[in-house]
């Protein structure tokens, strides 16, 4: 699209609706507004049991990470950056740029998820705390874990926008087998980010209970082989498909698909930032 | 702002000079990575609880104000996307309240305990 075509966009109003809004925001707030009162529900009902602990239950001070927390919450604000600064780069037509920024979203999204892992696994296997053995676990459990689920589904719907971003646009000859190729570029890239998630994961555990890092390592290189060389594959296959192709559909027309999709990751980091006080800091006071 | 041209490409400040989004989301970031850091530090602080309690609302209080006014465009959009989140949060917000107060009566205490 042209210059001058750009101008003309606005962004933040849509004259050919009745609100002045365009359709696909306005469904996006109207569903923010009811998922507020979801995550308000669980977060009263682990709050409640919090002021009345059971006897003998455990203690959350014991049992939680601030580090590991604080560091989560720092990666999802600058993923909530990185977001916004894609929208903004659609906005102006810069396709790669707002390439760049769903990658490193993606990337920063990821990191969360496996921190969440991570936390979960010591909290079953060293803390000994469980869904279903404590009434702290059970509200703990449901509140992150519904959370969690927010930022996977936020996760996939990066992935699959960022693959979108790629489609040919009409007279490329690429056009005639783009969802073939797309659906492919998809797999690839979440079967990436799911192996990667499970190497690192692994590395860290490994790394834990190994005496030495070199011991560690080698351990971690065995044990893990098949993995890091099928990862190494769905990233040489994601670089293939990056590759230049020729004019996409892809412009500041879409701004609004990126901008709905924004609204959703930045409510997952507002919702995370309620958690991080209400469940975290407050057991430390 | 609504007087401003808004393109999705700048904003203004209160002098009328055009300021890129780039630099004010930057600036948002550092400022809640910071918020976060004040709000670390506040547990460990020797204050009384109602006033770590108090300045630990507030900040996340901030922080949920600038992610959903900058980073979610509501600064710059149509004021009806606003009230229509805030309906939502008003009623989350008030269910939280009265669950809270509900249990934190007397006769609602669990009997085991």
């Amino acid at each position: 699209m042209s210059t001058a075509a750009v101008a003309t966009i606005d962004h933040h109003h849509d004259p050919s609706t009745s609100t002045g809004i365009p359709n696909k925001k306005l469904i996006m707030w109207a569903f923010l507004a009811s998922d507020c009162m979801f995550f308000g529900a669980l977060i009263s009902t682990h709050l409640i049991y919090r002021l009345h602990p059971p006897a003998g239950g455990l203690e959350p001070k014991n049992i939680f990470a601030p580090e590991l927390t604080s560091f989560s919450t720092f990666i999802l604000l600058m993923s909530s950056l990185m977001m916004a600064l894609a929208v903004t780069a659609i906005q102006k037509g810069n396709v790669k740029s707002c390439r760049w920024s769903l990658l490193t979203t993606i990337f920063f999204g990821m990191i969360f998820l496996g921190c969440q892992v991570y936390e979960f696994t010591e909290f079953v296997t060293v803390k000994n705390m469980t869904i279903s053995n404590s009434l702290l676990g059970t509200t703990f459990f449901t509140l992150t874990g519904t959370h969690g689920c927010h930022v996977a589904i936020g996760v996939l719907w990066l992935s699959l926008m960022y693959v979108r971003s790629f489609k040919p646009a009409a007279g490329n000859p690429w056009q005639k087998s783009w969802l073939s190729h797309n659906l492919l570029h998809a797999g690839c890239l979440i079967a990436a980010l799911l192996l990667s998630l499970k190497i690192v994961i692994s590395l860290v555990f490994i790394l834990k209970e190994a005496p030495s890092f070199g011991a560690g390592f080698s351990h971690f290189l065995g044990a893990e082989f098949i993995y890091i060389a099928l990862a190494i594959v769905a990233y040489g296959a994601l670089v293939w498909f990056a590759r230049p192709r020729g004019a996409v559909d892809f412009n500041e027309v879409n701004a609004i698909d990126v901008e709905s999709m924004g609204l959703y990751w930045h409510f997952v980091d507002i919702v995370w930032i309620v958690i991080f006080t209400a469940v975290y800091l407050l057991e430390y006071i | 702002m609504s007087d401003a041209p808004t393109t999705g490409m700048s904003a203004y400040d209160a002098h009328g000079h055009e300021v890129s989004k780039f630099q004010i989301y930057v600036q948002i970031a550092m400022l809640l990575a910071v918020i976060t850091g004040i709000e670390i530090v506040c547990v460990y602080l020797p204050f009384a609880r109602w006033l770590l309690v108090s300045a630990l609302v507030f900040f996340s209080a901030v922080k949920f104000l600038f992610v959903i006014f900058f980073f979610m465009h509501l600064r710059w959009d149509k004021p009806f996307c606003t009230i229509l989140f805030f309906i939502g949060l008003v009623l989350a917000g008030g269910t939280m309240w009265a669950l809270l107060q509900l249990f934190a009566a007397e006769a609602s205490r669990p009997l085991t305990m």
